[in-house]
């Protein structure tokens, strides 16, 4: 049962990301100039260049063939070359994809740790004013562009305050060896001197890119626990327990938590793709050396191999990890374990 | 002694367009060793009324009762945790629809281990107490009628047939070995066989261990055979009661001898193709309760007195609350 499912996910993310690499591919015909140029990012080749590049795309034959040759490329790691730095894409996408990953990560976590909470808080006091109080504070919360919230964060917290850095990962007085791109986990491999220092100087450069993404995603995170929260207590197994004797928090913490937080998990993976594109907002704003704000570079200087690369890691992380995280909630919820046919 | 005694209790539930009484000066009362059934029609309170005697009922709904004691401890006055106490230890609840009563996350072992309270097991080391809950749940869903217990307990409640589920519901109800249960229709939608299991085992443990049962249901042909006591409600107001055989031969309140006159199976004397009696109308909804008596506008016996509720007047051992009753000497 779990296996078969399982196997009927594999197909699905498979058939997702053939589908987005064709996509991908009919982006180099679709924007504007020549679509070899936009498949191999090399500008004005000369003709030895231009003959050696047509047959290593399969220009000449039909584009069913010169697709295949493209996902044979992309299998290999070839995903063309930016025109922006001349780096191959996909070096530029793994060295700029981790930041983002881990600003998304942080914010996501935190957007957790605050949403469910509150969240709980709320659906026990449903209707009353503590209730009231936080879907106030929700709707301002998830109501406000986050652009404009990073830039007042900026203003408030760098500029008039002047207590938390305004932009960047870490201070450019720290000299950190990029490994695994993730600049917490890059710091405790380094051997630099101050790691200490470096840590807590990268903490300080965390706090407001995560905190514009957080308030917005944990608003909503926010409200839809409360809702779930609501509906279990007023459910007879609730009542049930509490006329078996249990106290109210006693019932709620035995069996309200697990039966509130299973049905919604899914539509927290959902704030996911919310919360990435933030992200990628926030990058711009913060100068986070993130896909994001990478991908908008790549789109100002119209450099075409890197939009549709971008898109494609983007997308494909996005899939990956809703894919991901829909077995889990399946292993999770033992409710879940009786429809065979899954929806995405 | 009465075990439980409950007199003018009156439910009180805010809503927006003012506050409804659900349950209008219900009085009852069950003495130890006593089978007590509670009758009345989808809607007439009688859950409720299970619910406020444990508790579990919204803080905002407002309630009010001259007297509500367990054992002469008044329940009202006494502390959360004392009430929840004496609710835990010597009060067991069959909830009606036992599936959604059941955690739908939790396996039924799992709910049914929680039930097994802590003073029936003996004293050991703790590691050796999931053995003895174990056997306690183990041997309860047997007499149940529940013989695959492994299999019984590793389910999820969607997994299990209904009424699988309302079995588990009644062993996690007397595994706790209480002195009262109240049983708000433990056998609904149950196939007949097993319904008559489960009434005999009920029957049983009254005769062996004393129970004492409060059996709420409006299966009139279930009650009969096992209760020593009827009370029977209308609209959240108590009707009449006195003991089954009384009520059954000699209804004083209209409302009763509709009641029993609506199932045929108490009528021998029923010809072919008579029509089945029944009240015209329909209950009212909580929205729109007739003042007074609420089974004025429905009542065939109703004159101008009804729009005052009637008083609990008495013959004998057998209460009734009617402006007209149907006596003896006036029928």
């Amino acid at each position: 049962m779990m296996t078969s499912y399982l196997l009927r996910r594999i197909n699905l993310l498979l058939v997702t990301l053939f589908i987005l690499t064709i996509a991908s591919y009919a982006l180099a015909y679709l924007f504007p100039g020549e679509a070899l140029q936009n498949l191999s990012g090399q500008l004005n080749p000369n003709d030895t260049t231009y003959a050696a590049l047509s047959e290593k795309y399969a220009m000449d034959a039909h584009p069913i063939f010169g697709f295949f040759t493209y996902l044979g490329h992309l299998l290999h790691g070839d995903w063309g070359t930016s025109i922006n730095s001349g780096k191959p894409v996909l070096d530029e996408i793994l060295s700029h994809l981790p930041a983002t990953l881990e600003l998304s990560t942080y914010a996501l976590f935190m957007s957790l740790l605050i949403g469910i909470p509150v969240g709980f808080w709320a659906g026990i006091r449903f209707h009353r004013s503590v209730d009231y109080a936080v879907m106030t504070g929700s709707v301002v919360g998830f109501s406000i562009p986050v652009f404009w919230l990073a830039l007042i964060l900026i203003m408030l917290f760098s500029l008039n305050l002047g207590l938390l850095p305004m932009s960047g990962r870490i201070s450019l007085l720290f000299d950190i060896p990029e490994r695994s791109g993730f600049i917490v986990l890059d710091i405790l491999l380094s051997d630099v001197p101050n790691k200490r220092e470096a840590l807590y100087n990268a903490f300080l450069h965390m706090i407001l890119p995560t905190l514009s993404i957080t308030i917005v995603t944990s608003a909503v995170v926010m409200r839809i626990t409360r809702r779930s929260v609501a509906d279990v207590i007023q459910s007879d197994y609730i009542k049930a327990a509490i006329a078996r004797g249990l106290s109210r928090t006693q019932a709620l913490w035995r069996h309200g938590v697990r039966n509130a937080l299973l049905p919604i998990m899914p539509q927290i993976v959902m704030q996911f793709t919310v919360l990435l594109t933030n992200a990628m907002i926030v990058e711009l704003i913060f100068s986070w050396p993130g896909i994001g704000n990478w991908l908008l570079q790549a789109i100002y200087q119209r450099d075409y191999p890197a939009i549709s690369g971008g898109m494609l890691a983007v997308s494909a992380v996005v899939i990956f990890f809703t894919l991901t995280m829909d077995v889990l909630v399946r292993a999770l919820n033992p409710l879940k374990r009786r429809d065979v046919h899954g929806t995405i | 002694m009465q075990l439980l005694d409950i007199k003018n209790l009156t439910l009180e539930i805010p809503t927006a367009s003012g506050s409804i009484k659900a349950l209008d000066k219900v009085s009852l009362s069950l003495k130890k060793g006593e089978i007590s059934a509670l009758v009345g029609e989808s809607g007439s309170g009688k859950s409720l009324i299970v619910r406020t005697i444990v508790g579990a009922i919204p803080d905002r709904w407002n309630i009010t009762a001259d007297r509500l004691t367990w054992k002469g401890q008044d329940l009202l006055g006494m502390s959360e945790h004392k009430r929840r106490r004496i609710i835990r230890d010597e009060v067991s609840v069959v909830f009606q629809n036992a599936v959604t009563a059941l955690d739908p996350t939790a396996t039924l072992g799992e709910q049914l281990l929680e039930a097994v309270p802590d003073r029936l097991l003996p004293k050991t080391m703790f590691w050796q107490r999931r053995q003895h809950r174990l056997a306690l749940a183990q041997k309860q869903l047997h007499k149940v009628g529940i013989k695959d217990h492994e299999l019984c307990m590793k389910a999820y409640p969607h997994q299990v047939a209904d009424d699988v589920c309302q079995k588990l519901m009644l062993a996690m109800s007397l595994v706790s070995q209480p002195e009262l249960l109240i049983a708000d229709d433990p056998t609904m939608g149950m196939e007949i066989t097993t319904k008559v299991q489960i009434l005999r085992l009920l029957t049983k443990l009254n005769q062996t261990r004393n129970l004492s049962i409060l059996y709420v249901s409006h299966d009139l042909l279930a009650i009969a055979t096992m209760a020593t006591n009827m009370t029977v409600l209308y609209c959240g107001q108590t009707v009449e009661s006195g003991s089954m055989s009384e009520l059954r031969h000699s209804p004083l309140h209209p409302y009763t001898k509709a009641l029993l006159d609506s199932a045929p199976s108490f009528r021998k004397d029923l010809p072919r193709k008579t029509p089945l009696s029944s009240l015209p109308g329909t209950i009212p909804t909580l929205q729109h309760l007739p003042i007074g008596c609420r089974l004025g506008p429905r009542c065939p016996r109703a004159g101008k007195e009804c729009v005052k509720a009637p008083k609990t007047h008495r013959l004998h051992n057998h209460f009734y609350n009617c402006h007209f009753p149907l006596l003896p000497e006036t029928k």
